[in-house]
């Protein structure tokens, strides 16, 4: 059974007014629509502009399409009001692509990671789960005091990805989350996920527009284009027999894989 | 549909705080609580007695027994006739006067424009020169910085002792020469002219950071032709400063008027609020306020005419500002201010601000450092006792300004329209309304400076709290499960509340020189309260024989405004 659905989605937004009169919308989504499993790992990549975000803006329930439907564990998803979407925010949660600037910089990382899980009223011992969530990604007691601007980019992501696995979702959606490291710390923080993710069964979607460290953590690859889902395969086929012409582009512009940690 | 009425809610909140301000206007006889019949009454017939007859014979003769709602509609009704409303003292029309006034104030904002015009080419020049030669642009800050904080109510009363009394070059007061023109124009232009220059000689300074000016140099451009394509390139960033500026004349003006008995406009509306002639008053502020929003709509138009095509293409560079560097002696310049109040204060705070112990207009000695008033008071003892006043009430106005800012920035988009509103009003302005509604008091000027004082501080909420919004962190609040009432507490307050503060404090000292104008101009505390601006208004007829009870508030009003400046400057670098 799938964990999460996407049928029709489709999103456009209101083109700038020129003088008194508007152009078309321009439409960022067509029509997409795919299944996760539960744990499947999956990485969604595309050149700027092709309408990741936009995925994902919806996929967060930050935006609604016009038309089509998300749904989780068989639950219809609506952005909505914070207290309507507790129950979809504690099935998936997000890893943001500028990890320091994610942080709340007036608070401690203990704060930080039991933030959620007092907001979305998960039950349990919060200090105790955001404890064992920092244990998770690496990163002792030591660290609990600390505020953001104390920490390097990458202690910086490994909390972020601890705040977000604090409350055990079921996926786990990432933007770039390794962009901004540099290569050792980058294999670092994917060993960190991909052993979160055999652990405690977390499906992974990672944007992404760096087919390598796509290829290192998952199993499955969509490829968009200008709004477009026009691949959807396991990653090994993609990458050996690419069908689409900026499958092609995307692997030609990738550095040579090797693998990554 | 939710869509289409958040693009709305900003035209929507400015359309109905116009109604609104319009609607104050028209219910000002009804809100004053006072009975129109009366204060007619007691004005024009004081021989008879309030007799329930009488009253109901003035009620039916103006109107005004059908109620607040339906008079305010008939008075739209004829304001849109060309009919006015007829003056409570005089029986008279209201609107030929106030036209042949506005006549009066008109010609004399045009002069000072010219004034401030020339003072900011001045204060510009050496910048725009310096650049052209290839010179690092900085921009002259001090005189201009000096000028802008000085109230036109100060500058009239220092010229009219130098210039007219002293050196007797031109009249002190009247209007019937260009001669009389002269002081008036100056005290009202130097000031935003001040304003003007700085702000433009910022701009330019920054405008030759760029990088086509090197371009257009090689290119082998005159320098008359790169001189003029600097300041089409600097000015449209202004206009909104320039309309600004000519409405904060217009405030400026009432108190001109005051000071050289000039039959303008802002006298007529003053005479008609001391005298509560409201038919009179109504139309006087109908008139500013109209003139106000005339003046903002047309810098808006000349801004679009000077960026043309640029303004619709987003192709416009962001000027960089350049850093200035850090200089020591600057705090100079505030801390010996703040020397000099304490030391004022500590010396007058002692003595007796209300007992008329001293010989009138007594010469200063060593028992009395600066001479007695008009009424034989002690005039140390009066500017010492002002300060504390003065300073303490901008200390509560500008408190509740920050209280009532942070509110209004925080929800910027609704509160967009009174936001501009109440930027375009002078205190004054506000001061003659608050006046009209419960009579002159210094409780009235507080709430006439805070009313407006809060506005340019919910302003920079607005824009900080824009940013914090766009901030990383608070992008990913939703989906932490925090909601848009707890963001506001989390993130956006701490990330706001230090610069706003600061912005409050520099604000101060502009909070006291506005209460002090209200209280020269009669609109704010009565006497014999020892307050700067009533006491420098007692003073000034006597201004020949005891210049010093004259001077001296003046100075204290002075180091007020450079305090100010001092202040602004300080952060700015």
């Amino acid at each position: 059974m799938s964990f999460l659905s996407v049928r029709g989605l489709c999103l456009s937004y209101p083109a700038p007014r020129r003088f008194l009169r508007r152009a078309a919308p321009l439409r960022a989504l067509h029509d997409l629509g795919f299944d996760l499993a539960a744990g499947e790992r999956v990485g969604l990549i595309g050149a700027s502009g092709s309408g990741k975000s936009s995925l994902l803006r919806c996929l967060l329930a930050l935006e609604a399409g016009q038309s089509g439907a998300i749904r989780c564990q068989d639950r219809p998803v609506i952005a909505g009001s914070a207290l309507s979407l507790r129950w979809y925010r504690r099935a998936v949660q997000y890893v943001p692509q500028d990890p320091v600037a994610s942080l709340e910089p007036r608070m401690t990382v203990a704060r930080i990671v039991a933030e959620p899980l007092a907001r979305l009223r998960v039950e349990g011992d919060h200090a105790r789960r955001a404890m064992e969530a920092l244990d998770g990604v690496g990163l002792d007691h030591r660290f609990l005091g600390r505020r953001p601007d104390e920490l390097s980019g990458g202690q910086a992501q490994r909390v972020a990805i601890a705040r977000a696995i604090a409350c055990r979702p079921g996926l786990l959606l990432m933007d770039e989350p390794v962009s901004g490291l540099d290569m050792t710390i980058r294999a670092q923080v994917v060993d960190v996920l991909r052993h979160l993710s055999d652990l405690h069964g977390t499906g992974i979607l990672m944007v992404s527009h760096d087919i390598s460290v796509v290829a290192g953590l998952c199993d499955r690859a969509m490829v968009m284009d200008r709004g477009h889902l026009v691949e959807d395969r396991p990653i090994a086929d993609l990458m050996r027999d690419p069908h689409h012409p900026m499958t092609r582009e995307l692997l030609n512009a990738a550095p040579p894989i090797r693998a990554v940690a | 549909m939710t869509r289409t009425l958040n693009r709305l809610t900003p035209a929507l909140s400015r359309g109905v705080t116009l109604i609104a301000v319009m609607m104050l206007v028209g219910m000002l006889p009804w809100i004053s609580g006072r009975d129109p019949a009366v204060s007619i009454l007691r004005a024009r017939m004081g021989e008879q007695n309030a007799t329930p007859e009488a009253l109901d014979a003035i009620r039916d003769r103006l109107g005004l027994a059908s109620g607040p709602v339906q008079h305010m509609l008939d008075w739209f009704a004829g304001v849109l006739r060309g009919d006015w409303g007829m003056s409570w003292i005089s029986g008279g029309p209201v609107l030929p006067g106030m036209m042949q006034a506005l006549g009066v104030s008109l010609a004399l904002m045009a002069a000072a424009f010219g004034v401030a015009l020339a003072t900011a080419s001045l204060l510009c020049w050496p910048t725009l020169r310096r650049g052209l030669g290839g010179r690092d642009t900085r921009s002259s800050g001090a005189v201009a910085a000096g000028l802008t904080a000085m109230p036109e109510f100060m500058l009239s009363a220092l010229f009219l002792v130098v210039f007219s009394v002293w050196l007797g070059w031109f009249p002190p007061y009247g209007w019937s020469s260009w001669s009389h023109m002269v002081l008036p124009a100056l005290a009202l232009g130097l000031p935003g002219g001040g304003l003007l220059g700085r702000l433009l000689s910022n701009a330019v300074a920054a405008t030759f950071h760029e990088r086509w000016i090197a371009s257009w140099a090689v290119a082998g451009f005159t320098r008359g032709q790169i001189a003029r394509a600097v300041l089409r390139r600097s000015l449209p960033a202004l206009m909104p400063q320039v309309g600004m500026i000519m409405v904060a004349m217009t405030g400026g003006a009432i108190a001109v008027e005051q000071v050289f008995s000039i039959p303008g406009l802002g006298r007529a509306v003053l005479g008609a609020a001391s005298a509560q002639d409201l038919p009179a008053l109504q139309a006087g502020i109908l008139i500013l306020l109209l003139n106000a929003l005339l003046i903002g709509v047309l810098a808006n138009l000349v801004r679009v005419a000077l960026l043309g095509r640029a303004l619709h293409m987003g192709a416009l560079p962001v000027p960089q500002i350049a850093p200035m560097p850090a200089d020591r002696r600057l705090w100079l310049i505030p801390v010996s201010v703040v020397v000099v109040l304490i030391v004022l204060i500590a010396a007058g705070l002692p003595r007796d601000p209300y007992a008329s112990q001293f010989v009138r207009l007594q010469p200063p000695d060593l028992a009395l450092p600066l001479g007695a008033d008009a009424v034989g008071r002690d005039v140390l003892a009066r500017v010492a006792h002002g300060a504390m006043s003065t300073i303490g009430m901008a200390a509560i106005a500008t408190f509740l300004s920050l209280v009532i800012g942070l509110a209004m920035g925080l929800m910027p988009r609704i509160a967009i329209g009174l936001i501009e509103v109440t930027k375009a009003t002078p205190p004054t302005i506000a001061a003659l309304i608050v006046v009209a509604a419960m009579g002159p008091s210094a409780t009235g000027a507080l709430i006439a400076v805070t009313a407006v004082a809060w506005a340019p501080l919910a302003a920079h909420t607005a824009a900080l709290v824009t940013e914090a919004r766009a901030q990383p962190h608070v992008r990913i609040a939703p989906i932490l499960g925090v909601g848009p009432l707890r963001i506001v507490p989390r993130s956006i307050l701490p990330a706001v509340f230090g610069p706003v503060l600061r912005h409050a404090m520099l604000r101060l000292p502009g909070n006291a020189l506005a209460l002090a104008a209200l209280g020269f101009l009669g609109l704010g505390a009565r006497p014999p309260a020892p307050e700067w601006g009533l006491i420098l208004a007692d003073a000034l007829p006597y201004v020949e024989r005891a210049p010093l009870a004259v001077l001296t508030p003046v100075a204290a009003l002075a180091l007020m405004s450079v305090l100010g400046v001092a202040l602004a400057s300080l952060t700015r670098r």
